[in-house]
C-alpha cells in the first residue's frame, strides 16, 4: 500500500517538473524564474479533447491561455451562413487565446480538437500576476492584444463579407453626426478601396448600389447616411 | 460646393483630365490641372479616375445625417 502511494507520489512529481520544463520551453515563459514558474505550474489545469470536440467558442467568456501539450487544435472564425476561416492550427507547444486573456474581452474566435489532443490552460488571473509588477508592460500588452483582436475581425470581414457589406459596415463606422466630432473624415474612392480590401472602380459601384437602396445618398461631395439601421443590416 | 484637389506638386499638365471631363470644368493654367468652371462641378471623381498620377483627389465626407430630408 505504501509503495503504491509512493509511485503515485512520484509520479505527481515528475508530472509537475515535466511541466515546469514544457512551460520553461514556451516562448512566453523563457524569462520566468524558478519561483514564478512553480506558481504558474501549480494554476495550470489539463484537459483532453477527442477529435472534433470544442474547446471554446467565440464570444464565451475567456478560461485562460492555451498551451498544446499534444494533437492539433485549430482556431477558427464562423459566419452566421456557417462557413469558417482557420485563423491558426496549434501543434505542441503552441499557445492560443492570449488575446482575451490581455485585453479582457471574450474569446476571439472558437477551437476545436482536429485529432485527440491535450492542452494547458492557465487561468487569466495567473498570467496577468506574472506583469503585476510592470504596469507599462501591461498597459503594451493590452494594446498589442487589442490590435490583434482587431485584426481577426479585419480577417472575419474579407473571408466572410461582400465588398457592398464591407463599405457598408466602414461607413456606418466612420459616419459622424452633423455638428458632431470634428474632424469628419474625408475619403476617396481608393482610400475607401484600401480600408475594405477592394479596388476604386468596385467601391464606386458598390457605393452607387448603397445609395439605391436608400441607406445612403450621394450629394456631391458629401456621402449621407440617411438610414443607418438598414445600413446596419447590410454590414452584417 | 466642395470641388477636387489638385496636387500641383504631382501634376505634370499631362491633359489628360482636361480630355476626360466635361468640357470647360477642368483645364490647364500655368501648364498644371485647374478646375476652371467650379459652379458645374458635379463631383463625378472622373477627373481622379483619370490622373494616373494620383495628382487629384476627390474625398467624401461621411456624414450620418439626423434627419431624413
Amino acid at each position: 500500500m505504501i509503495g503504491f502511494k509512493r509511485e503515485a507520489v512520484l509520479e505527481k512529481v515528475m508530472s509537475i517538473l515535466s511541466l515546469a520544463d514544457f512551460l520553461h520551453s514556451i516562448p512566453y515563459f523563457r524569462a520566468l524564474g524558478s519561483e514564478e514558474i512553480k506558481r504558474t505550474v501549480k494554476e495550470t489545469l489539463e484537459h483532453s479533447f477527442a477529435k472534433g470536440e470544442v474547446l471554446f467558442l467565440e464570444g464565451e467568456p475567456c478560461r485562460g491561455l492555451y498551451i498544446v501539450k499534444t494533437g492539433w487544435i485549430r482556431i477558427f472564425k464562423s459566419s452566421p451562413e456557417g462557413r469558417e476561416q482557420v485563423l491558426l492550427t496549434a501543434g505542441e507547444g503552441t499557445t492560443f487565446n492570449d488575446v482575451p486573456v490581455f485585453d479582457g474581452g471574450p474569446n476571439p474566435a472558437s477551437a476545436s480538437a482536429l485529432e485527440p489532443s491535450t492542452v494547458y490552460i492557465i487561468p487569466r488571473e495567473t498570467l496577468l500576476s506574472l506583469v503585476a509588477d510592470s504596469p507599462v508592460a501591461r498597459s503594451i500588452i493590452e494594446l498589442f492584444a487589442a490590435r490583434l483582436r482587431h485584426l481577426t475581425t479585419v480577417v472575419e470581414d474579407l473571408s466572410f463579407r461582400s465588398v457592398v457589406s464591407r463599405l457598408a459596415k466602414m461607413l456606418l463606422d466612420l459616419a459622424v453626426a452633423e455638428g458632431g466630432r470634428s474632424p469628419i473624415p474625408r475619403l476617396t474612392q481608393d482610400e475607401m478601396a484600401t480600408i475594405v480590401g477592394s479596388v476604386r472602380d468596385v467601391v464606386g459601384r458598390a457605393l452607387k448600389a448603397l445609395e439605391k437602396t436608400n441607406a445612403i445618398k450621394i450629394e456631391g461631395q458629401h456621402i449621407l447616411v440617411t438610414d443607418p439601421e438598414k445600413l446596419k443590416e447590410m454590414g452584417k | 460646393m466642395a470641388i477636387p484637389e489638385v496636387d500641383l506638386d504631382i501634376c505634370t499638365g499631362c491633359g489628360d483630365c482636361v480630355e476626360f471631363c466635361s468640357p470647360g470644368i477642368v483645364g490647364l493654367v500655368n501648364d498644371k490641372a485647374t478646375i476652371v468652371s467650379p459652379e458645374d462641378c458635379n463631383y463625378c471623381t472622373d477627373c481622379e479616375t483619370f490622373c494616373s498620377l494620383g495628382a487629384i483627389r476627390c474625398p467624401f465626407e461621411i456624414i450620418l445625417k439626423t434627419e431624413i430630408p
